[in-house]
């Protein structure tokens, strides 16, 4: 390049490809490409973003059409199989060092395997999980699955016509010995689509050494005394129907404005200071740990807490107003790959030898009440098991037995609630609008 | 000619596939409207979903920045010390202690945070002892605090600050140590005349790096807060695994990574972004 030195101004001292090249804008590598990524995101963002939505699926209401699925002709169809893969909640089974007798029992006795697996930790998350393959009618990979009927996921599931209607006449045990609270349900007449696995209570439960009069009344979870060591639970569900319980409104008949003043005086209770935190299923490790003293607790939860003679203070109560009675329900899903031998697993469990087994272990809410016999008498196998379990559990099988939280009197069963069965997912959508902030308040 | 091109196509693809993709699904959902129960989602180009989500938690929102701000500073004063030693004095045993920061890593996430759980327990190991000799009262409690979230957070994304912090303190030539001390520097003003100033880019760098994952942190309030304390991430996560509320869910993201990118931008601004090109 010449050095300028002006002298001459008609004489160009730069060449004019330099002068364009330090004076029109370049369009360098990177600028390039990321112009382009621009460019093509601008032209197919439009196109891609109207195409992102997802075709739905309509309410069947579970219907079963002539011929159908699940409908007698089709069950005729169903050959038996070898093994059925049974999806359940954890800790939910008879288990003792790793071995399930109950299930191991069933295959000396129909030659069916079970794959008992354990994903379920909560209703909905499992619900979205296996919701893509019955939305593409695809199995699930589960011949069994459990649901809680205070979830909207059951309701779906059964809405969506995405549950096998089970085969009424291959349910000889259940007619014969299914226990009352849960034969022919509020959300399942007739037994159509669930058998009940466990039942349970969500109740009170508070540290007997702390709280030495706890009353009998839900208040004593908006107790002042108790600021700052109350656990309430983070469910919309459970804790919007122990808000109604508080102000005296049964949940199964509640209307709207019900929820709404059932909503303020739980949020009352958060802004009073005398909620610690709303907890999931950890409730009971601060229960037992003492930062809370009285809790939201499932009647199971405290019954074995109790059996650990650390925790023995820990009590349950269930209040006047009631305790929310829910049940966990096997079912069996849309495209299973082995209903015909799913159904043979869901009725053995009816057995009142087998669930006394499973009960000695689980301590809910037993759904066949004749296995309190067996427990205080037990014969044959269940006799062998129970022995066999007995030095792990460390408990008489009698105490299970007598128990009223396994085997409900009389006034436990008065003392029952059921949950509310939305009507439509607007009613779901304006009770969570007003229980989940709650929970999810800053 | 193409080779630059062809180069750069297995990197590109994968950020395509997996970033680039993903996003423009999240920022397409937050213009849906989503059923809950069925799955399905209709596009309805509802904008008004973003500054209905934010007036719905703005309060969530500021308590993240609160506590992962607050987080992030306690990791910057803690990690530098631990930074400066191990480049400066670690000698042959530099690799030792770098692991060292990152054993924890090893145990599970979840985990890591329960285990806080029980450290800061009304009666445990801390707060016991000093219940017991009657220098806190009965009801003191730091679990179901703010406190206990920030401690969390802090303990959580230490390595996240000390590491960045460690590689860009790495970097300093320490022969200006040595320039410094020729012209009479003390080791303090050497200290903050010449080291401290060399290591903005990678306080810069760490700073980031620790605050956008803790911003969008959901497990430390769930397991160590109480009822005032929600971060935005547990009503992220709500919405999408149990209100299976898609649309809104992707309609906070989009808003947390909004604000992100222009807290970066203008951060940026501010150190000069030739910083970022170096130390990011």
């Amino acid at each position: 390049m010449t050095e300028r030195n002006g002298s001459d101004p008609n004489e160009s001292a730069i060449d004019p490809s330099i002068w364009r090249g330090l004076t029109q804008p370049r369009l360098s590598r990177r600028q390039l490409l990321s112009s382009a990524g621009t460019g093509a995101g601008a032209l197919g963002l439009a196109g891609i973003l109207s195409a992102c939505g997802v075709k739905g699926v309509t309410a069947t209401s579970g219907k079963v059409k002539p011929g159908g699925v699940g409908s007698a002709s089709w069950w005729a169809k169903q050959k038996p199989t070898k093994t059925v893969n049974f999806a359940n909640w954890p800790y939910y089974i008879d288990v003792l060092k790793g071995k399930h007798l109950s299930l191991e029992h069933l295959t000396a006795t129909t030659g069916i395997t079970v794959n008992y697996t354990e994903p379920i930790n909560n209703n909905i998350p499992f619900y979205a999980k296996i919701r893509p393959s019955l939305a593409a009618k695809q199995s699930t990979g589960y011949d069994i699955i459990v649901m809680t009927n205070n979830s909207p996921a059951l309701g779906y599931l059964i809405d969506f016509g995405w549950l096998t209607p089970l085969d009424q006449a291959a349910m000889k045990n259940f007619y014969k010995h299914a226990g009352p609270l849960i034969k022919n349900p509020a959300w399942d007449p007739g037994n159509k689509h669930t058998m009940a696995w466990q039942s349970g209570w969500t109740a009170i439960g508070y540290n007997s050494s702390v709280i030495k009069n706890p009353g009998t009344s839900v208040g004593i979870l908006f107790d002042k005394k108790y600021a700052g060591r109350v656990g309430m639970m983070s469910d919309p569900q459970e804790l919007g129907s122990v808000g109604l319980l508080a102000i005296g409104v049964e949940p199964a008949t509640s209307t709207e404005s019900d929820w709404a003043k059932a909503a303020k005086k739980l949020n009352q209770q958060k802004s009073d200071g005398i909620v610690r935190s709303y907890y999931d299923q950890d409730y009971i490790t601060h229960l037992k740990n003492g930062d809370t003293v009285v809790s939201q607790a499932w009647s199971g939860d405290i019954f074995q807490a109790d059996l650990n003679s650390k925790y023995r203070d820990l009590h349950l109560l269930i209040p006047s107003e009631g305790g929310m009675f829910w049940t966990d329900n096997m079912c069996i899903p849309m495209y299973a790959q082995n209903p015909r031998a799913a159904m043979t697993v869901m009725d053995y469990f009816y057995q009142p030898q087998v669930e006394a087994v499973v009960e000695y272990y689980n301590d809910y809410v037993c759904p066949v009440p004749a296995a309190k016999q067996v427990l205080l008498n037990p014969t044959g196998w269940a006799k062998t098991a129970l022995k066999q379990m007995y030095p792990e559990i460390q408990l008489a099988p009698s105490v299970t037995a007598d128990a009223p939280t396994v085997f409900p009197t009389p006034q436990y069963i008065k003392n029952s609630r059921s949950y509310y069965q939305y009507k439509s997912q607007e009613e779901l959508t304006a009770w969570n609008n007003l229980f989940v902030p709650i929970t999810q308040g800053a | 000619m193409l080779a630059p091109y062809l180069l750069s196509l297995p990197g590109g693809i994968w950020l395509i596939v997996l970033f680039l993709v993903p996003l423009i699904v999240m920022l397409s959902l937050s213009l849906q409207r989503c059923n809950p129960g069925t799955g399905a989602c209709v596009m309805t180009w509802h904008w008004a979903e973003f500054g209905q989500q934010v007036s719905l938690y703005h309060a969530q929102f500021l308590n993240s920045f609160y506590f992962a701000g607050a987080a992030t500073l306690i990791d910057l004063v803690v990690s530098f010390p631990i930074a400066y030693w191990i480049a400066f004095h670690g000698g042959n045993k530099k690799n030792f202690f770098l692991l060292m920061l990152l054993v924890p890593f090893f145990v599970s996430f979840v985990i890591r945070t329960i285990v806080w759980q029980f450290i800061l327990s009304d009666h445990g190991v801390f707060l016991g002892t000093l219940k017991n000799a009657h220098l806190l009262p009965q009801s003191f409690h730091v679990l179901a605090t703010g406190y206990a979230v920030i401690a969390g957070l802090a303990y959580n994304y230490l390595p996240f600050t000390a590491l960045p912090l460690y590689v860009a303190i790495e970097r300093i030539d320490k022969r200006v140590l040595d320039a410094a001390y020729d012209l009479y520097a003390t080791r303090r003003s050497a200290f903050t005349k010449v080291i401290l100033p060399l290591t903005v880019p990678g306080l810069f760098a760490a700073f980031l790096l620790t605050f956008i994952p803790a911003l969008g942190d959901y497990v430390n309030q769930q397991v160590l807060g109480g009822t005032g304390d929600t971060m935005i991430g547990s009503v992220i996560q709500d919405q999408f695994l149990t209100q299976l509320d898609y649309a809104g869910g992707s309609a906070l993201s989009a808003v947390l990574l909004a604000i992100a990118l222009i807290g970066i931008f203008a951060y940026a601004r501010l150190l000069g972004s030739r910083t970022i090109e170096e130390y990011l």
